[in-house]
């Protein structure tokens, strides 16, 4: 006998799961249904089929230019991130040092703040500073906000990686950045790989912080927002949906197969 | 192994304390002055500013609790505040019991494919937050695709449509469960998976029915994953402004959309939402130092 399930148990268990997952993917569904339809107002009866709001929106220099803008913002703050989340999971998994708990608390502590309240905060200090608004202000905020998460996929790691490698390496010789460059580094490679995605992903869909202290040049976050409130260009803002949202599957099972990779490889090495 | 492992980091470290005293403070230096200026700065700004102790216009400088005041005394921004504890608290209460039985399903039912179906799970929360929303307001619309869909079949007038989808306050709450629910999944899903099923067997052996062990010992037993899961949700949503000014209308207006407005171009009072800015934090904050007081307490427990 099962303990914890009994057959009938299971039985319902897997119907809900299966009934939540429609519930998850329908609107998803519903998206791509809707960006092949010929009517510029997404309801029903379907009226035919077309690829026009696809190819409209590979024509709209707007779009493309939001889509742009946030892909320098998501590749400047994601490394931003990265660099300063390796030095801080380096001081907090190699270094014993009065304090920690409270500095790791701190450089964690953007996980719960509020967005709005950071928001409004980074743009007092912009105004209080007499920084004009720019891409630089949203990178920064931007790299505040990932740094936490950076954190949180290097630590584990470092704390697996052996220390006696790089032991080992300073024993002979190495000097503390040689041996973080030739040992650390490609021992946590696929941690700062993925590090990287996560800070990537976060600032590229991040509207909140951004909102507050975007200037002229707009990413795509922002132009999405203000494309859904004035739905004149509704179709075409479904296509691009459907686009990001089927990649962004699609990076989702990558990273994960390849992370499955990787660890059957570390195992195989041990 | 573990023992020798431990004495080995432990020998490192001195080492290289050893040999480098300067390396933590060259580790740590740049993440703490960038988070010094680009997030506790900020913070102290918005905390003098709702004290009028600064201001960044001429005007009346020094230290007043008058914004304080007004604040905890007038009512209106308070009033909105509740709801939007309101507002959260439901939406987490609903999220986490629907996200227990799937967690549950893939760590004890003894599925082949619990990962695989965690991910399908998970997926959703990994793709855009906005583009989420969208999927919503086109589905829930006057001439969306559910009243559409109900005219086309003859179910209900053109005339009449369900009008209370969107631009509602039940519009919010679905709109913020639906994209939370995969995430909060994940917390209850490890918090039952390190469960140990010779406790069950245990109970079992004893004489316990399936219903009494999961009372007494499944359920006490994931209770940090669960507390863990309706922070994850409870936190973010109560300073939610952009699903409600997407979805909500007059009806879902909440907490955080006062304070976006209250830093606006309409009628902008920088000390009033700065008071507002300043008292989610702290209400943040508390929650966040009891929570995880509680969660490791918790886990302690479990042990």
């Amino acid at each position: 006998m099962d303990v914890a399930l009994s057959k009938n148990g299971a039985r319902l268990l897997r119907g809900f799961f299966a009934l939540v997952v429609l519930f998850l993917y329908a609107p998803i569904v519903i998206l791509l249904i809707f960006s092949f339809n010929k009517s510029a107002v997404p309801s029903f009866p379907l009226s035919g089929f077309t690829l026009k709001w696809y190819r409209e929106f590979l024509s709209n220099s707007d779009l493309k230019g939001a889509l742009e803008t946030s892909a320098i913002v998501a590749a400047l703050s994601s490394t931003g991130a990265v660099a300063l989340g390796v030095l801080a999971s380096l001081a907090l998994t190699r270094r014993r040092f009065r304090g920690k708990s409270a500095v790791s608390a701190l450089l964690l502590s953007p996980l719960v703040i509020p967005y709005v309240v950071f928001g409004v905060s980074l743009l007092l200090l912009f105004h209080t500073l007499g920084v004009p608004r720019s891409l630089l202000t949203i990178v920064i905020g931007h790299i505040v906000i990932s740094v936490p998460y950076t954190i949180l996929v290097l630590v584990p790691r470092l704390d697996q990686v052996d220390v006696a490698f790089e032991e080992a390496a300073a024993d002979l010789g190495a000097g503390p950045l040689q041996t973080f460059r030739l040992v650390t580094f490609p021992l946590i490679l696929p941690a700062i790989v993925s590090a990287f995605l996560i800070a990537f992903t976060t600032s590229f869909d991040e509207y909140a912080v951004a909102s507050f202290v975007v200037g002229s040049r707009v990413t795509f976050p922002i132009y999405l927002y203000s494309a859904l409130r004035f739905p004149t260009q509704l179709p075409q803002v479904i296509a691009v949906a459907v686009v990001v949202l089927v990649l962004s599957l699609a990076v989702v099972v990558a990273a994960e197969l390849g992370r499955r990779v990787a660890e059957r490889r570390l195992e195989a090495k041990a | 192994m573990a023992v020798t492992e431990a004495g080995s980091v432990a020998r490192a470290r001195a080492r290289r304390r050893f040999r480098l005293p300067l390396a933590t403070t060259g580790l740590l230096s740049l993440p703490l002055v960038w988070l010094g200026i680009f997030f506790l700065a900020p913070i102290a700004i918005v905390a003098a500013y709702s004290f009028n102790v600064y201001s960044l216009y001429p005007g009346a400088h020094g230290f007043t609790l008058s914004a304080w005041h007004d604040f905890l005394h007038g009512g209106v921004y308070l009033r909105l505040f509740w709801k939007s504890v309101k507002v959260s608290l439901i939406v987490s209460v609903i999220v986490v019991a629907l996200a227990y039985p799937l967690a549950y399903y893939l760590a004890l039912s003894g599925t082949k494919r619990k990962y695989v179906l965690l991910l399908l799970l998970i997926a959703p929360f990994l793709t855009s937050y906005l583009l989420r929303v969208l999927a919503w307001k086109v589905i829930l619309g006057n001439q969306g695709v559910i009243n559409s869909f109900l005219f086309w079949t003859g179910l209900r007038s053109p005339d009449h449509p369900i009008s209370q989808l969107l631009y509602s306050r039940f519009a919010v709450m679905l709109v913020l469960a639906y994209i939370w629910l995969p995430f909060v999944a994940l917390p209850i899903f490890v918090s039952l998976e390190s469960l140990d099923r010779s406790l069950l067997e245990a109970a079992s052996d004893l004489g316990a029915s399936r219903r009494w062990a999961f009372l007494r010992v499944t359920l006490p037993l994931s209770l940090p994953g669960i507390f863990a899961g309706f922070l994850f949700v409870f936190i973010p949503t109560l300073g939610e402004f952009v699903t409600p000014s997407l979805v909500g209308g007059a009806s879902g207006y909440l907490y955080g959309n006062q304070i976006v407005d209250l830093f606006g171009a309409g009628f902008p009072d920088w000390e009033t939402g700065s008071v507002l800015s300043i008292f989610l934090l702290v209400v943040v904050a508390a929650l966040t130092v009891v929570f995880s007081r509680f969660l490791r307490t918790g886990q302690v427990a479990a042990r």
